[in-house]
């Protein structure tokens, strides 16, 4: 905030002495600017180099040694140790790995493709009732997450599948009012005249969509899959509460117990390299797709 | 276009135009449309009134019902409301999630902002910082609440060691009833600034440059600008901002949950009302009264919103032509 408040003291036309100290003032601002950039960053970055530190140390380094001195001799073991149960604790990150893994492309795949059905309907045919049903959807925006939790706890208790994977990502692989609405106003702007060339050419509503809209539309169609991606990676109250054995844990309900069970600082290694393996995936995304989340973030507020 | 839906519609139409004539006719051709459109709206329209119509309205039946998780429902009455305020701490709770989200909100408005200006220039690396800042906004919130959980460790965390140096005895952070919870607000603001801070980032990219030159001659300094042309023009993404963050953060679970053990303690000094809901529901397995607390949670957010609305939508928005 600083740096914007600040100007040169002088005129752009000064004496050679004059000159000299608007350069230093510019270096000076930018030393500032950078430094405030640079601080911050560091702030965002040290939790994930302290926990892999902490990840390749063993139990006993972490409860003496500093956080952020690095490993002196990595201990590798704690990832196999996490990843498949170890004598001294139950850790089977390798099965919840598998359950969050399996959940997630089921939700991924149902929630981009419903939703491009959807969408479709909503932007590229005529039905009578379409505005009215697509408020409808857009009016189920404004409910909070939490509010349906007991309820819709009770809608799987009355269909058999609480502690299934089906549970856990069925609520959210019909299609969610979000990704409608945003593909829906991403196949809007896909030309008529394209759409007119190849229902000449024969095509059907499932040829227009399968040959001219998917083609035309990956960006938004990516942008959609990581969104599901992340939510369903990233998701903890209703997995925590609709799952209640072991063996249907992900990851984070897995993380949250096994920090919560044994005592303060107890097979902290584990925790953290479990936090870790959570994060890998993620931190793949990130790398990878970096530019549709900035953008899908913009397509957000463009609304 | 008109040759393209006639050539799809034509053997229906002129099926329907052989017995009917004009309005039945024309019934008839939204009833085929209905008929084409429906394999493509039905299955989201069977989530969503399965997974959010049903439940909604569901919420609000179940808060006047008994129900232990297993067997039939009986009818509570006004009992259900009455216990959440009695024994279950309902109104603490409202004020512990206040306090939440008045930690929350204004800084981490305040630090995206200003952030989003600082960025919001042409300067090497701007990029390379914006996307750096958003890589918390993507990792887990549980796996992050562990990582910060060890880093707040009163005995452990990188933070006590820190302190230490300087040969401070930090408090007890999360086992402080005093600072667990600016330390989960602290945690929260660390998870979501960035992406926060490039919802305003497009904002500021929305403005044209043109503004900003003609103030430069009429002689308005910098921060004359940001008050003036700015933060005026932001209005539309800062109501987008604050709604969706006070939505969010009464909402806060994931990282309290871990940060707290699961207890919202100590004590009940930051049992938020997502964290009651969840215990009185899934751990006393009373859901009658959880639900209830759902309907009050709902409901003060429903005001929270309407009212930032209000307030937006009553002050000044300016048009601009470029």
């Amino acid at each position: 905030m600083s740096a914007i408040a600040l100007d040169p003291p002088v005129s752009k036309h000064g004496t050679p002495g004059r000159r000299a100290l608007v350069r230093t003032w510019t270096i000076g601002k930018l030393t500032v600017f950078y430094g405030i950039l640079i601080g911050v960053g560091a702030i965002f970055m040290v939790p994930y180099i302290l926990a892999l530190f902490g990840s390749l140390k063993p139990e006993s380094q972490l409860l003496t040694v500093p956080p952020w001195d690095p490993p002196t001799h990595p201990a590798w073991a704690n990832y196999p140790d996490t990843w498949s149960n170890f004598s001294q604790v139950q850790t089977d990150f390798a099965q919840y790995f598998l359950n969050t893994a399996i959940v997630t492309v089921c939700l991924t795949i149902g929630q981009v493709f419903f939703s491009m059905l959807a969408a479709y309907a909503f932007a590229r045919l005529k039905f009578p009732g379409r505005e009215g049903l697509f408020w409808i959807y857009l009016m189920t925006l404004m409910v909070p997450n939490i509010v349906t939790i007991i309820p819709l706890y009770t809608v799987m208790d009355k269909l058999h599948l609480v502690n299934t994977y089906w549970a856990v990502f069925l609520p959210y692989a019909l299609g969610t009012p979000y990704t409608i609405f945003l593909m829906r106003q991403f196949f809007r702007g896909i030309p008529q005249e394209v759409v007119d060339a190849a229902r000449i050419d024969g095509c059907g509503d499932l040829g227009v969509l399968r040959r001219i809209i998917v083609p035309l539309s990956r960006p938004v169609l990516i942008t959609a899959a990581l969104i599901a991606f992340v939510f369903s990676w990233n998701n903890f109250l209703w997995p925590l509460v609709i799952t209640n054995t072991q063996s249907h844990y992900l990851l984070t309900v897995a993380l949250a117990n096994f920090n919560t069970g044994p005592g303060t600082g107890e097979y902290l290694n584990i925790a953290l390299t479990g936090s870790l393996i959570t994060l890998i995936p993620m931190v793949i995304v990130f790398i990878v797709f970096n530019r549709y989340i900035i953008r899908s973030i913009q397509l957000t507020s463009g609304k | 276009m008109a040759l393209a839906t006639a050539s799809a519609d034509a053997p229906s139409a002129a099926q329907a135009a052989k017995s009917n004539g004009g309005r039945p006719q024309r019934a008839a051709r939204g009833f085929v449309a209905l008929a084409k459109a429906s394999p493509f709206i039905a299955p989201s329209f069977i989530g969503l009134i399965a997974f959010l119509i049903v439940p909604v309205i569901f919420v609000f039946i179940l808060s006047f019902l008994n129900w232990s998780g297993a067997g039939p429902f009986s009818w509570a009455g006004v009992q259900n409301w009455v216990s959440i305020f009695k024994y279950d701490g309902a109104g603490h709770s409202l004020g512990v999630t206040a306090y939440y989200v008045l930690l929350n909100i204004p800084a981490q408005t305040v630090l995206a902002l200003g952030l989003a200006v600082m960025l919001n220039r042409k300067r090497r690396g701007m990029a390379f910082f914006r996307v750096l800042y958003v890589a918390p906004y993507l990792s887990t919130p549980v796996a992050m609440g562990v990582i910060w959980f060890w880093v707040f460790e009163p005995q452990l965390g990188a933070i006590a060691h820190f302190l230490n140096i300087f040969g401070i005895a930090g408090p007890n952070w999360l086992n402080s009833s005093s600072w667990a919870m600016p330390v989960i607000a602290a945690v929260n603001i660390w998870q979501y600034l960035g992406f926060n801070m490039l919802f305003f980032f497009a904002g500021l990219q929305g403005i044209p440059r043109s503004l900003y030159e003609a103030a430069e001659i009429d002689g308005a300094s910098k921060w004359r600008q940001f008050w003036r042309i700015s933060l005026p023009l932001l209005n539309p993404t800062m109501l987008f901002v604050l709604v969706t963050d006070v939505i969010g953060s009464f909402q806060v679970f994931d990282t309290l949950y871990v940060l707290t053990g699961g207890t919202g303690g100590p004590g009940d000094s930051t049992k938020v009302m997502s964290l009651n809901i969840y215990d009185v529901g899934f751990q006393g397995t009373r859901y009658g009264e959880a639900a209830a607390l759902s309907v009050l949670l709902f409901s003060v957010i429903l005001i929270f919103s309407a009212g930032q609305f209000l307030f937006f939508r009553n002050r000044t928005t300016y048009e601009y032509s470029v």
